[in-house]
């Protein structure tokens, strides 16, 4: 019973958002600390594709009606491993390539590590409010 | 995410070991000797940066790799044949510095640097806000 508690609203949905913007977080992080390493490539995690993997995953719950966690499929360039995931291809960014081999692109960093940043943010909020509600129901009052 | 952490301050040092690399060579543009006394001009360092961090044992990250000596040719000033380095025509090496490639270097350095403290701090406003779970 605990565990429909947990996988049936949107609670698992902002799980699955936590981990992916944790991970993507790593991979920007790495990118802007090789902003001046020569002949290196920025790599990022597409958030269209998982966007659109989780909104699939969404809607064969809800259609399918089958309990149990959200089962996310590969979507363009991500692959989802045991508790990973991957991007297939190295592909970031189509900025010009430098003298040093490296097409950095420090304002594209920046804007994909703040847009990082806040739907992370946005998620553990509605985790917490998720808990908050579970929390005034167990007490019975608001 | 505590990984997001290390990969940040792994930067932080490469730029900063970057910066002091700079330092020397604006310091020791116009030195002739070395540190025994010999005729010897100061010869730039350029330092170069690898992907990684094999003092943490991380691939993630940056470090510096090597600091080179620059292999281009000694400037040339003329002094005179009267000055005990100079060569038969009367010319002396100086160290093959430029303080403009320098001070631009530098400031890519540090800005390279600020872009990190920003990486680090939203790293943190993520781990606070996942804290705040708790409470």
């Amino acid at each position: 019973m605990i565990e429909s508690l947990f996988q049936s609203g949107a609670l698992d949905v902002m799980e699955r958002v936590v981990r992916f913007t944790e991970q993507r977080h790593g991979v920007l992080t790495h990118n802007i600390a090789n902003l001046s390493t020569p002949n290196f490539r920025p790599t990022d995690l597409s958030a269209r594709d998982f966007q659109a993997s989780l909104s699939q995953a969404v809607e064969a719950r809800r259609n399918g009606g089958q309990p149990g966690p959200l089962v996310l499929r590969d979507h363009g360039d991500l692959r989802f491993r045991s508790g990973r995931i991957e991007a297939r291809s190295a592909a970031g960014g189509q900025n010009i390539l430098f003298h040093d081999r490296n097409n950095r692109n420090l304002d594209h960093e920046m804007k994909n590590l703040a847009e990082n940043t806040m739907a992370h943010n946005m998620a553990v909020q509605m985790i917490r409010s998720e808990f908050d509600l579970l929390e005034s129901a167990i007490r019975g009052t608001a | 995410m505590f990984g997001s952490l290390d990969v940040s301050a792994s930067a932080l040092t490469a730029h900063r070991t970057r910066l002091n690399v700079i330092a020397q060579n604006l310091a020791n543009q116009h030195t002739t000797h070395d540190a025994k006394g010999n005729y010897q001009p100061y010869r730039r360092r350029i330092p170069v940066l690898a992907s990684g961090d094999p003092a943490h044992g991380s691939a993630a990250g940056v470090h510096v790799r090597d600091v080179m000596l620059d292999a281009s040719a000694f400037r040339k000033v003329h002094v005179g044949t009267g000055h005990p380095d100079a060569d038969a025509d009367g010319m002396l090496n100086m160290p093959n510095v430029n303080p403009v490639i320098e001070m631009v270097n530098a400031l890519e350095a540090s800005r390279a640097y600020e872009a990190n403290i920003t990486a680090a701090e939203a790293t943190k406003g993520m781990l606070n806000a996942a804290l705040s779970l708790l409470t």
